[in-house]
């Protein structure tokens, strides 16, 4: 957590693969999209879809940016609390706020710092409801992966692959 | 004569009854509209449809306040509900969703979303439209909003869902914890309910908050300890300034009457002249409350506040009238007189007709009634005074000494008028010289408290409802006209928003298209055939195959028939109070519709002086579109009052100063009277202004008032000055003297002590005339003593 507290900016590209049970029969959807994660301290997010299609979603502070097809919309982070859950997971991590990541989740570490788990579960069990669990992935200070286990068996996994600066 | 006096008693009492009757009877009134222009610029009607306006002056802002953060989420939801059961109000909100209203809603939406949808248009149903809206829906499973699309992927693959959802995005909301609204500051829940009763139905704007808080009071021991309740908003102002006008009014009536009382007594020293000198007053009070009544249909508390000094202007007509009628009997009196009580009258009069005439309608009514009350108190002294005691009030009381004591001081400050004078253009140099202290605000004339202002704005903050600074005001003959005069003002600002000058911008048409919008989005929904065909081609090769999407094809084509939808239509739902605050119907029939679209500025553009004209630039050549800039305009709503008022203050002064001249027929003599009068009123103003307040309107009416009273006190001593130099003093004269000199006195104990009870007042408006009236009153009756000088002579 400390040595995650000292990173200051990053880049990365991410792949995202994610399996989405429509219904009762069939195998899941698999959908898969990449493109670049950037965070730099003490508060800005963004993550740029590039491919299938271009999306950017862009957290500052608590302002929530999601642009779209030439469209954007802002909103305030905190008032989507969805929203809240996948963008602290991740920012919390990154910036090593234990406060945050304990005021939201109940947060379990596991491994060492070559190759740590941290599992969040959101305390809120109306956002248990739709999103049941994350499991941050990492070596030392940088985040590797984002597992995200929704209440309906719908999954996402997010590889991270760090950029050299 | 005793038939003539019966007649003058039965003719008064008669009028008397009639006006309690309609007193009685008369509305009483407290809000602030009062104090607004009657004849707006477009800017300020807009303002004022803003404060008037049923949906905004509906609101509740709620607070809950204390304990633990889940106890406030649990109070927050059970007090929501059982305000909604209460039926006492249109929606409440708390940031709860998919309650019944909500689902409702959701549903009504869903069905007419290819009518509602910002994506819909012909290209959105051909192959490419419709592979980008289906790719986008995909790229959302998988998250939680995906959660919401899933149930209803395949009835909207193109997500017209989220892209409605996505165009009523607040810019910015409020915090949600525990699934309810929270401060992001305080420990406190948040929610708005919107009253069914109307704004100005204060009476039940009353009953709705008693009834906010009689379910707090049952709910908080339920959801946790600690737990305090915070309310406000239009109608919680509304009622609280009532009730504290009120109580002011009552407070003030009570204690002038009481210092009457006293004074009275200390002046005849028995109770019947105190029922005597009370006659003029109530008479008074009532003429006052009439008048205003009937000439402008309402009456305001202010009014009513400001009115109780007219008790004690009116009560000096009895007490000059009593204490002078002793010696001369009542023809004697209204011989010797009685011209100076009508010259004393008539410049109360000038003074106040400058008020009676102001565009604003509080301003008007204080001269109204001032105008009304005087008269009916001078008559009262006049006519039936004399037929009730025809030789005055046989009580001594105190008025020998007092008398006495008058005369030493009056006799010794004529030796002051030097110092006196350089003291009184040293204060007019200093007032030169420092920066203007007429910095009063609309603002200031309102009763309610700083706190209650924080609590308001601080609920405010929390809620992301902060009052707007800018508006975008649109006025149209109808509602689908000025829905659609909102969405062709929407399109030039969204490219505002582009540029980066604008955050964004909230407009009725994002809640609700306009019928031709709608209409068009119709007219370009395909047939079955051409659909599936398209979509067959869309998803070739997708993870969706068409065969799965026969309800989506069928839904379009029940839509194609779908009726437009109408602000009629949404009423009662969770989107009404929003949007009847944005598309404001007119109050009467006739009057145009008005869009209200409030703009975000980004910060970099709110700080650049070159963003506003680019504001108005863009939005140039709209119909009846205008932008309205909130506190600007509300300065110059208050800058135009202060103007208007400075005029009417100087025409009254100057009616003053010609009555005088007619009356005195001597330049020396007007010199002489005018003198005091200018000196006190430029000391007062040294002395407010070096109290470093800001002065307002109501400053400037107590200093027309300093004139108006001060005048009777300079007429006086120049009525001594040059009566004396003529007659040689007997003893009779010199009793009579004495007495006019106690009676001075009285008459102005009694106007400074009804101003100085005003300037410990509540109520801004009312303290600022009592703070300037109570000392300028005082120091008009010493200037006067010491600038006119009368000769000394034994006895006195």
């Amino acid at each position: 957590m400390a040595r995650l507290a000292q990173v200051r900016a990053g880049e990365a590209t991410f792949v995202e693969r994610r399996e989405v049970f429509q219904n009762e029969r069939g195998s899941p959807l698999a959908l898969e999209s990449s493109g670049r994660l950037s965070f730099a301290a003490p508060d800005t997010f963004v993550r740029e879809t590039l491919r299938p299609r271009q999306e950017r979603l862009a957290v500052q502070g608590n302002q929530l940016t999601m642009s779209q097809g030439g469209r954007s919309r802002t909103t305030t982070l905190d008032s989507v609390p969805e929203a809240v859950v996948i963008v602290e997971a991740i920012r919390g991590t990154l910036t090593g706020n234990r406060e945050l990541l304990e005021r939201l989740f109940v947060p379990r570490l596991s491994g060492e710092a070559a190759r740590w788990t941290l599992e969040l579960v959101p305390r809120d069990a109306r956002l248990r409801g739709q999103v049941a669990q994350l499991r941050i992935l990492g070596a030392q200070a940088q985040l590797r992966e984002v597992q995200m286990t929704m209440s309906d068996g719908d999954r996402t996994q997010l590889r991270i692959e760090p950029v050299a600066p | 004569m005793r038939r003539a006096a019966a007649w003058t008693l039965a003719i008064w009492l008669a009028l008397m009854a009639l006006a309690g009757l309609i007193a009685a009877r008369a509305s009483y009134v407290a809000d602030l509209s009062a104090f607004l222009p009657s004849a707006p610029t477009p800017g300020q009607r807009v303002l004022m449809e803003q404060l008037r306006n049923g949906a905004t002056a509906r609101v509740l802002l709620i607070g809950v306040r204390g304990g633990e953060p889940a106890a406030r989420a649990e109070a927050s939801r059970r007090l929501a509900a059982r305000l909604r059961e209460s039926g006492a109000f249109d929606a409440v909100h708390n940031g709860e969703t998919g309650g019944p209203q909500q689902q409702a809603l959701g549903r009504l939406l869903f069905e007419r979303r290819y009518l509602l949808s910002p994506a819909v248009d012909a290209a959105r149903f051909q192959p490419e439209g419709l592979r980008a809206g289906i790719d986008e829906t995909l790229s959302l499973l998988g998250t939680p909003a995906g959660a919401m699309i899933k149930p209803i992927l395949m009835r909207d693959p193109t997500g017209e869902t989220v892209r409605m959802a996505e165009a009523m995005l607040p810019a910015v909301a409020p915090r949600v914890e525990d699934g309810v609204w929270v401060s992001r500051r305080e420990p406190r829940a948040l929610l708005v309910a919107t009253t069914r009763a109307d704004g100005d139905d204060l009476d039940a704007q009353a009953a709705a908050q008693q009834q906010v808080r009689a379910a707090f009071a049952a709910v908080a021991p339920q959801a946790g300890p600690g737990l305090q309740l915070e309310l406000s908003g239009p109608g919680v102002f509304a009622v609280e300034s009532r009730a504290l006008i009120h109580a002011e009014v009552d407070r003030l009536a009570k204690a002038g009457g009481a210092v009457m009382l006293v004074l009275l007594l200390i002046a005849f020293g028995r109770p019947q002249a105190l029922l005597l000198a009370a006659l003029p007053v109530g008479a008074g009070v009532l003429a006052g409350i009439v008048a205003v009544d009937l000439l402008t249909g309402t009456v305001h508390g202010l009014t009513l506040g400001f009115g109780t000094t007219l008790i004690g202007e009116a009560v000096d007509y009895g007490i000059y009238y009593l204490i002078q009628a002793r010696a001369l009997g009542a023809a004697g009196w209204r011989r010797q007189h009685w011209p100076t009580v009508r010259l004393g009258l008539l410049t109360s009069l000038a003074g106040f007709a400058a008020l009676a005439f102001s565009g604003f309608a509080g301003l008007a009514q204080l001269g109204l009634f001032s105008i009304s009350g005087l008269v009916a108190a001078t008559l009262t002294t006049r006519f039936v005074l004399p037929v009730l005691a025809p030789q005055g009030s046989p009580g001594l009381g105190l008025r020998g000494p007092l008398g006495r004591a008058t005369g030493r001081i009056a006799g010794a400050l004529p030796r002051l008028a030097r110092p006196l004078a350089l003291l009184a253009a040293g204060a007019a140099l200093w007032l030169a010289l420092q920066p203007s202290p007429w910095r009063g605000t609309l603002a200031a004339l309102s009763p309610v408290p700083a706190e209650a202002m924080a609590l308001d704005a601080s609920l405010r903050e929390d809620l992301g409802a902060a009052e707007a600074g800018v508006l975008v005001a649109i006025e149209a003959p109808d509602e689908a006209q000025a829905l659609q005069r909102a969405e062709q003002a929407g399109a030039r600002l969204e490219a505002l928003v582009q540029a980066g000058v604008l955050a964004g911008y909230d407009s009725p048409a994002q809640r609700l298209p306009s019928p031709s919008a709608q209409l068009a989005r119709r007219a370009a929904l395909p047939e079955a055939a051409a659909l599936r065909q398209a979509l067959a081609q869309a998803t070739a090769g997708g993870p969706l195959p068409a065969g799965s999407l026969q309800a989506f094809v069928d839904d379009v084509q029940a839509q194609r028939r779908a009726p437009v939808l109408t602000r009629a239509d949404l009423a009662g739902t969770p989107l009404a109070s929003a949007l009847d605050a944005q598309l404001v119907a007119p109050r009467q029939t006739g009057a145009p519709w008005t869009a209200l679209l409030s703009l975000r500025m980004t910060p970099a553009a709110a700080a650049d002086p070159a963003a506003a004209p680019r504001l108005d630039q863009a939005l140039a050549g709209l119909p009846d579109t205008r932008v309205v800039r909130i506190q600007p305009e509300l300065d110059a709503i208050y800058a135009g009052y202060l103007t208007q008022a400075r005029w009417q203050a100087g025409l009254g002064a100057l009616a003053v100063v010609a009555l005088l001249a007619w009356h005195l027929r001597s330049g020396r003599r007007l010199a002489r009277v005018l003198w005091p009068l200018a000196a006190s009123g430029v000391l007062v103003l040294a002395g407010l202004t070096a109290s470093g307040q800001p002065l307002g309107v109501l400053h400037l009416v107590g200093l027309l008032l300093v004139v108006a009273v001060g005048s009777n006190y300079a007429l006086f001593f120049d009525h001594l000055a040059a009566t004396s130099g003529t007659a040689p003093a007997d003893g009779d004269d010199a009793q009579a003297e004495t007495d006019l000199l106690a009676s001075l006195l009285m008459a102005n104990l009694t106007t400074v002590a009804s101003f100085a009870l005003l300037a410990t007042a509540q109520v801004p408006a009312l303290a600022a005339v009592g703070q300037t009236v109570a000392p300028g009153a005082l120091l008009a009756l010493l200037l006067s003593a010491a600038f006119v000088r009368v000769p000394r002579r034994a006895g006195v």
